[in-house]
């Protein structure tokens, strides 16, 4: 049912859902990120629709594990997921 | 006795708890990382007293952030007897993390299931007794914010502590065949070094050395096995690297993850909840992409109103409740140096302590109700794009905001930010914020020295000045000082919860107290220091007193009428504290400051009186609005208006007639007011946040660096536009 199609978890749009395939963050940052439960192959991950876009646009929210959790959108990046079938809004 | 540490998530309700099981006074957060402190309590239960340790909320125990490293070091060490784990149960799978790492201590442990409501809410439901064999130990439900399952906790912790619970059992976590193959290599290479193995679980610290954590490093360099060890993990990382593709640290948090996985499948049922929690229906109004941020300005500018309107109140009452005491104790004991001491010295220096107490308490309870409602997090997420722009972290809007009103309780506002480096650039940036006693300065220059609508445009800019300087500091610190060390934006955003008023009551009580006594001190110190500066030597002067006592009765006796004899008395006063002041240490100081300040207030040298802005800014250390008080003083003119209907008081007039100022100057005297030096109330409170005097001290040095470029910048400028 995956389009197995790599893009970046910053890419992803408001209401989709996506797996995680690989997280690029070397460092603390890739430390606290899989902590958090970015957890490669693993995972479904579902953007919220509730995201903060304007006029700021950063952060993102999104849920996670059933809870929710703001990235930069230069974290976001580092994150290689893979869209699952989009989810009723 | 009995040592517990309390570990948990933050947002877990770990610190509620606390206060359940202690009655101490401990706030509770909704903020990720409140608790940076240790803070302990006691309970007994019969007859055995425990000592309860409340650890820095964290997600994991990878030693990388100060809070992880505090909460690891004291786990890891060998005085905790018995662990109890917090577990949010609308969570569980995040919080089982933490739960894996904590299992590798070979410790008793007691599970705490709390958030049992939110879940239940959420339609989920949870297998206690299978999730009890699953972990080893009791589990506990008790519900958010109120105090369920207290007792039934109180009665498993007398049990596990008497080693009488058969529900405690050693859970490992299994990391797969390679791993525990290259784990157990590790621990043999540790268990050589008897000190080591005996002060830390061998397994941990090999844990802990695949993930590289640099505690384990530290303990590792001082280990006499320290090459066997070292080469053993070079060749474990290598091989795992070689063997299964990742990192050490990827691969222990991909097996800690699926036994938490596993155990969720295993235990918790989710109903089919159609309904959207309230969180997510809050969420959608106060996190909305156009509403979103008008309803945090007005939440800003309420607390805002609360904090500076309200507090202006009490302010006021202390003030005059001070300024009573101070006439009092000048009118009834005898003049001379200990009735200075005491009226001019230590009255007003515990005033100018006490008189921040209510903004403080009003501050940091408007944020610890919005900490606990979760709404904190929002702030930060709205905000982040605007400051990070700026180095800033989102968490750091707030602070800065608050510091217009005054910088005190906007650096304690700080707390907040949760990372060490994003928390120091903004306490180190708030200071340049223009704050209301600055005001008061400008209005009284820019009153003197300029129309009222430039003076308007002056007052307004320099606001926007310090606003501007503070955002290009902080960008400017995060480039070197603070360079590579961006912290990460992963933060939680926490469900909304009803605050507790009682913990909101007792962290506002905590804070006041708190300032008193650990800020209150330094600025007691410094207010009494600048007193003894100002007033010696010649305060010592007998004949200078007896001749002003002697005028005072002449004019007492000369049968004025009252007002006018009022007039009188308070000029003799004037002059008999200006003798005093310009004679001082404090003018000895204005005068040798006077070549320094030259170039910027007194660029043609042409000024007599230029010594006399050296000693009004030395005054003004204590507070910048002591610096219109000191003018007064200095050129002995009173800066209340004799009378009601002019235009401008003796002050504002003394200083345009002979102070020499120009419009020009006067503009970078007040620049140079903005940015020198934080006051001594901030001063206490940065080394009170940062715990560190070389820090205190570069915020006070890089002020007056900074001052005196812009101000001279100032008349620079101002000359090649062709003003004076």
């Amino acid at each position: 049912m995956s389009h197995f199609q790599q893009i970046q978890l910053s890419d992803l749009a408001p209401g989709q859902e996506a797996t995680v395939l690989q997280v690029k963050a070397q460092g603390p940052i890739r430390r606290r990120l899989l902590e958090m439960g970015f957890i490669e192959r693993e995972n479904r991950i579902s953007r919220s629709i509730r995201v903060v876009l304007a006029p700021l646009g950063d952060p993102m929210e999104l849920v996670i594990k059933g809870y929710h959790l703001s990235l930069r959108r230069e974290e976001g990046a580092c994150i290689l997921v893979s869209r699952l079938e989009p989810t009723r809004v | 006795m009995v040592t517990i540490a309390l570990a948990g998530n933050p947002n877990s309700g770990k610190t509620t708890l606390f206060n359940g099981l202690t009655g101490s006074r401990q706030h509770v957060g909704n903020w990720a990382g409140v608790t940076v402190e240790r803070r302990s309590g006691f309970v007994e239960l019969e007859d055995e007293t425990f000592e309860v340790v409340d650890l820095p909320g964290t997600y994991s125990l990878s030693a990388q952030s100060e809070d992880e490293r505090i909460a690891s070091g004291f786990l890891a060490g060998g005085d905790v007897d018995l662990i109890i784990n917090v577990l949010d149960a609308s969570n569980l799978e995040r919080n089982l993390y933490l739960t894996t790492q904590l299992l590798e201590l070979h410790r008793p442990i007691v599970f705490v299931l709390n958030m049992m409501d939110d879940a239940e809410r959420q339609g989920v439901s949870i297998d206690l007794e299978g999730l009890q064999v699953l972990l080893g130990g009791p589990v506990i439900p008790t519900v958010g914010n109120r105090e369920e399952g207290l007792d039934a906790l109180k009665t498993a912790l007398i049990g596990v502590s008497r080693g009488l619970d058969p529900r405690i059992r050693a859970i490992p976590v299994h990391y797969g065949d390679d791993i525990e193959n290259e784990l157990s290599k590790l621990e043999r290479e540790i268990l050589r070094d008897e000190r080591l193995a005996g002060s830390h679980v061998p397994r941990w610290l090999a844990l802990q050395l695949i993930e590289r954590s640099p505690e384990a490093m530290a303990l590792l360099l001082e280990s006499h096995a320290q090459s066997a060890i070292a080469s053993q993990l070079k060749a474990t990382l290598a091989f795992l690297e070689a063997h299964l593709g990742a990192d050490g640290g990827t691969l222990l948090a991909e097996h800690r993850y699926g036994f938490a996985h596993g155990l969720v499948t295993e235990v918790l049922q989710r109903g089919h909840s159609t309904q959207r929690s309230h969180t997510d229906r809050i969420d959608a109004l106060l996190t909305h992409r156009w509403l979103g941020i008008p309803i945090f300005l007005a939440i800003l500018i309420a607390v805002y109103s609360l904090t500076f309107l309200v507090g202006k109140y009490p302010q006021d009452w202390i003030g005059a409740g001070f300024g009573w005491l101070q006439r009092q104790a000048g009118t009834l004991l005898p003049p001379g140096e200990l009735t200075s001491l005491l009226a001019d010295g230590i009255i007003p220096g515990v005033g100018a302590v006490v008189v921040f107490v209510p903004i403080i308490m009003l501050l940091m309870g408007c944020i610890a109700f919005l900490e606990d409602t979760g709404y904190m997090a929002r702030a930060a997420f709205i905000m982040d794009r605007l400051m990070h722009l700026m180095g800033l972290h989102g968490k750091s809007f707030i602070p800065l905001i608050m510091g217009t009103g005054c910088n005190v309780p906007g650096v304690q506002a700080t707390r907040t930010i949760e990372a060490k480096e994003d928390r120091f650039i903004t306490i180190l940036v708030s200071p340049l914020v223009s704050c209301s006693a600055r005001l008061q300065v400008y209005i009284l220059i820019a009153g003197t020295f300029f129309k009222p609508v430039p003076a308007a445009f002056a007052i307004i800019g320099m606001h926007f000045l310090g606003f501007a300087l503070a955002m290009i500091m902080g960008k400017l610190l995060r480039l070197t000082l603070f360079r590579g060390a961006d912290t990460p934006f992963v933060m939680e955003l926490p469900p909304y919860r009803m605050p507790v008023l009682k913990a909101t009551l007792i962290h506002m009580w905590e804070k006041g107290s708190v300032f008193l006594s650990r800020a209150g001190t330094v600025i007691l110190a410094g207010a009494t220091l600048v007193w003894f500066l100002s007033h010696y030597p010649g305060i010592t002067r007998r004949d200078w007193t007896t001749e002003h006592l002697s005028s005072r009765a002449t004019v007492t006796a000369m049968a004025l009428p009252s007002a006018e004899q009022a007039l009188r008395l308070a000029e003799l006063d004037l002059a008999y504290e200006s003798r005093i002041m310009n004679t001082s240490f404090a003018a000895r100081f204005g005068r040798l400051l006077q070549p320094v300040l030259a170039p910027i207030l007194d660029p043609d040298h042409t000024r007599a009186e230029a010594w006399k802005d050296g000693v009004a800014l030395t005054a003004g250390f204590v507070a910048k609005e002591i610096v219109v008080g000191t003018l007064a003083v200095v050129h002995q003119a009173s800066a209340e208006p004799a009378d009601p209907k002019a235009r401008i008081s003796p002050l504002q007039d003394a200083l345009r007639r002979r102070s020499g100022l120009t419009p020009l100057t006067a503009l970078a005297f007040m620049v140079f007011t903005l940015i020198y030096t934080p006051c001594l109330g901030t001063i206490g409170m940065i080394l009170k946040e940062t715990r560190s005097l070389p820090w205190t001290l570069f915020t006070v040095l890089y002020g007056l660096g900074l001052a005196w470029l812009l101000a001279w910048g100032t008349v620079a400028l101002g000359r090649l536009a062709g003003f004076a």
